[in-house]
């Protein structure tokens, strides 16, 4: 049995969860919470990664992204951050009346924390659902496939046959993703990705251009929208198909990691309800709470990135 | 009972104590340990299985290009072995092979802890392992991938129709073990110290460990995420690799190598931590110049996040970001030369003993120097448009991560075996293979820096006739390097039943892990220590008795 040199004392008190290879709380604590730290270090690594793609392709298709995002609908994605705020706020209170060994409290701080969670989570279920219905999931066969009744397609809002030389549509710019989606229903037997709601964003930059002699496409844009010199909206679906596909992985591997946290909460649930938790052993509260606030600022840099682009673009 | 004022005295004719070994004999207490040290013992036979199913590729690669033509296999099954043989050997040996067996067992002896600070996270480490090496040998028996370890796209999205996706997450879920075991070793070495162990007296052992731990956690994310997307773009079709659709192919690339390249250093790390114990210790000389051989340490776990794109001076990136990445791949060599210096300075009027380990040790200084320098050729731009892809790439790196890691690897296991094992293994057997495998290894992979100069492409079934002779000189050095590397694996498990016991310092050196019993008990040492003495101090004042170590040749010369 390992004791220091020189100490008599054969009987040791040990705290609470003091595990064997630790030689007092203190050292404990500071070793768990050095521990999930560097977790959350590569976490962020393992998000930074998604993070440089998607400024990688923002860069080079800044319109198309701007498009994309604009049919996100703020709404939802602002009462999610708000919802992820709040989480944060009751994730501290429970850290907070954990170390007062305030059972109760602790019980029903977690609970609320589980119910903004689970709000996210069915808020998010929501937008995919939009997304599924109106063929903006980037995968063939993910989309709501609706059959091609023959009755009349939406007539091309925006960009010319392929064949014409470039001119400049006349169009109404839209407000919001609700109204567009609402007004026409476009076939999509096969559950495709569709691009139904013109090219403003791409318009407007064009004509900004024309109007303001300053450049408004990137030199990927000018080379990447284009077919034989004209405007190719096959091509400009493919790059806000790639916002799209950014946006599902982002968003997706983030709800599986509140998805995860709600798991914590599961677990931290159980041991606050037994009364684990004392002013003498809250760390595994604290842990829990640092990896929920890392899953909340992940959403609040995804947040703008993803959602308030070109929005000045647009009149609103 | 360790007594620190005469850590000479080796108690052989003593009671057997319980050392870790024989505290439990089920598989349970094996398969649900908390040791540090069980946990070691069984990453190191795992890791020898990976690193025989990988040589046996390697005999495959070597017997075919025995002739200039594509006869033994076809190309599709070669690009499938050279393939299997760079992720079977990087993923699954390399990588983990110092610190996940010589880390997790001496890192927590070698600070005066108990164990690591996170037991049942190194035991997950472990069955991640597992589960992720499982994975992958399954997609390979199921017929394997042939993308090349580096699974550049589109070809591994879109076109190759073999098994990405297993095998992808098959490293995927590797990956995490690699993270957890660097998250632990940082846990371990900022909190578990003993007391009177400063960052100062640390042995450079463990500041490598903890240099290849920021790499692990910083960079394997990285390649966690890139494989990710390659498995969602191969599954889904839709992706950012593929050009039809917008995507970028060098974006991969750019992502794959931000990880991969300080990868390699994870890869090399670890063996200079070993090479800084035993060329100390085996020339009976505090090491020279201890602080930057330590900081070079953190230099290049740093920097070797800045030149991923020395891997991509062909692809298409642009020239000026080429200067960027050559300069810095310049920058990068700087502290690995540094090492080799104080490794110099360190033998330099020292006391060399050329025992097995210390045959290992000198011989990873020759070859990394050989491995490092053709590193700088291939990191010139004038160069690296001449020798991309050819062989002089292949011998490069073979020769910094066969010749530098696997030879540190092998001397520092020679080295620490009587303490891991409780048994001294053959000194005699130790040298030959030692001098088999040096040779083996030149043999093999030096003709291959001047194949590669005269234009023989990598991962090509096929050359030249007139490339055929330094080709078979090549295999023939191939056959001697298995011979060298199969002998320890014969008398290290001979040692196992029929060895010497090994007394608690064999080598009667000052180190901690050296005053404690072999093998140490469960909780590493009876009393835990207080240091006041710095690290290599072979005086008296490190508690080392002289007169013991002038006895040293008759206590561990064995047949």
């Amino acid at each position: 049995m390992a004791s220091h040199e020189g100490t008599h004392e054969e009987f040791h008190y040990h705290a609470p969860g003091l595990q064997h290879q630790f030689e007092d709380m203190k050292q404990q604590e500071e070793s768990v919470s050095i521990g999930m730290w560097m977790f959350l270090v590569q976490e962020i690594m393992f998000f930074g990664g998604l993070f440089s793609a998607y400024l990688v392709f923002r860069s080079r298709f800044p319109l198309a992204f701007a498009e994309g995002s604009n049919h996100l609908d703020p709404f939802w994605g602002g009462l999610n951050t708000l919802v992820l705020i709040v989480s944060s706020l009751t994730m501290a209170l429970t850290v907070f009346y954990a170390q007062r060994g305030n059972r109760n409290m602790q019980v029903l701080m977690i609970v609320l924390t589980m119910i903004f969670g689970a709000t996210f989570l069915g808020v998010k279920l929501i937008e995919y659902t939009d997304k599924y219905n109106n063929g903006l999931i980037p995968v063939t066969g993910w989309n709501k496939r609706i059959k091609d009744t023959g009755a009349s397609e939406h007539t091309a809002e925006t960009s010319p046959a392929k064949d014409a030389a470039f001119v400049l549509p006349l169009v109404e710019t839209r407000t919001s993703a609700a109204e567009s989606a609402t007004h026409e229903i476009h076939p999509n037997p096969k559950g495709e990705f569709q691009w139904n709601y013109g090219s403003h964003v791409f318009d407007y930059a064009i004509e900004k251009e024309k109007t303001s002699g300053k450049a408004y496409l990137t030199q990927s844009e000018r080379i990447g929208y284009f077919s034989n010199g004209a405007f190719d909206p096959n091509k400009y679906r493919d790059k806000i198909r790639i916002f799209f596909y950014i946006y599902f992985v982002m968003t997706g591997l983030h709800a599986l990691h509140m998805i995860i946290g709600l798991g914590v909460m599961v677990w931290l649930l159980w041991a606050a309800f037994r009364g684990t938790f004392s002013s003498d052993y809250y760390a595994p509260v604290e842990m829990s709470g640092l990896y929920w606030h890392f899953v909340d600022i992940v959403w609040i840099f995804l947040f703008p990135l993803l959602y308030l682009l070109g929005r000045h673009f647009l009149h609103s | 009972m360790q007594n620190v004022d005469a850590i000479g005295s080796a108690d052989l004719t003593g009671p057997t104590k319980t050392n870790y070994l024989s505290n439990g004999f089920t598989l349970k207490s094996w398969l649900l340990t908390k040791d540090h040290k069980r946990i070691a013992i069984m990453y190191l036979i795992t890791i020898s299985l990976f690193f025989m199913a990988g040589g046996l590729y390697a005999a495959t690669i070597r017997l075919e290009l025995l002739t200039p033509d594509t006869d033994l296999l076809t190309s599709a099954t070669y690009n499938k072995v050279f393939t299997q043989h760079g992720i079977l050997m990087i993923f699954f040996f390399l990588i983990p092979s110092i610190p996940a067996v010589l880390g997790n067992f001496l890192l927590p002896i070698m600070i005066g802890a108990k164990d690591l600070a996170l037991p049942r996270i190194n035991l997950l480490s472990l069955y991640i392992y597992w589960i992720g090496g499982a994975l992958t040998v399954y997609a390979l028996l199921q017929g394997g991938v042939d993308t090349g370890w580096t699974f550049y796209t589109p070809y591994s999205t879109t076109f190759s129709n073999s098994y990405v996706m297993a095998v992808g997450l098959g490293i995927f879920i590797n990956g995490f073990s690699s993270i957890l075991t660097g998250l632990n070793f940082i846990v371990t070495v900022h909190t578990m110290r003993a007391p009177g162990m400063t960052w100062f007296r640390l042995p450079l052992f463990v500041w490598a460990q903890y240099a290849t731990s920021l790499v692990m956690i910083l960079g394997t994310p990285v390649i966690a995420i890139t494989v990710l997307l390659l498995a969602i773009e191969r599954t889904v079709q839709v992706g950012i690799f593929d050009p039809a659709i917008g995507g970028d192919p060098i974006l991969f690339q750019h992502m794959f190598w931000f990880y991969s390249h300080p990868a390699v250093y994870i890869m090399v790390l670890p063996g200079m931590g070993v090479v800084s114990e035993l060329i100390s210790n085996f020339s009976r000389k505090k090491i020279f110049g201890y602080e930057f051989i330590a900081f070079s340490s953190i230099a290049i776990a740093v920097f070797g996040f800045l030149v991923w794109g020395h891997h991509m001076f062909v692809s298409g990136q642009s020239i000026y970001a080429g200067m960027v990445f050559s300069f810095l791949t310049m920058v990068v060599a700087i502290p690995s030369a540094i090492k080799m210096f104080n490794w110099s300075a360190t033998l330099y009027k020292g006391s060399i003993s050329y025992d097995t380990p210390m045959l290992y040790g000198l011989g990873f200084m020759g070859l990394f120097l050989i491995g490092g320098l053709t590193g700088l050729f291939l990191g010139s731009l004038g160069l690296v448009v001449h020798l991309t892809d050819t062989y002089f790439v292949v011998a490069h790196f073979h020769y910094v991560m066969v010749g530098g890691q696997v030879i540190a690897y092998l001397g520092g296991l020679h080295y620490w075996w009587p303490k891991m094992t409780g048994r001294m293994y053959s000194e005699f057997w130790g040298k030959v293979s030692a001098m088999l495998v040096f040779i083996g290894f030149n043999l093999t992979f030096f003709p291959q820096f001047i194949l590669g100069y005269q234009g023989m492409p990598r991962r090509y079934a096929s050359y030249p006739a007139e490339l055929q002779v330094l080709n078979i000189f090549s295999t023939a050095g191939a056959s001697v390097l298995a011979v060298g590397f199969i002998m320890p694996l014969i008398y290290l498990v001979h040692s196992l039943f029929y060895g010497k016991k090994a007394p608690d310092n064999p080598w009667m050196l000052p180190g901690l892990e050296w005053r404690t019993s072999s093998p140490p008990p469960t909780e590493n040492f009876e009393k835990m220590p207080v240091v006041t003495w710095e690290a290599y101090e072979f005086g008296e004042e490190s508690g080392l008795d002289l007169d013991e170590a002038r006895r040293r040749e008759s206590v561990t010369t064995v047949s």
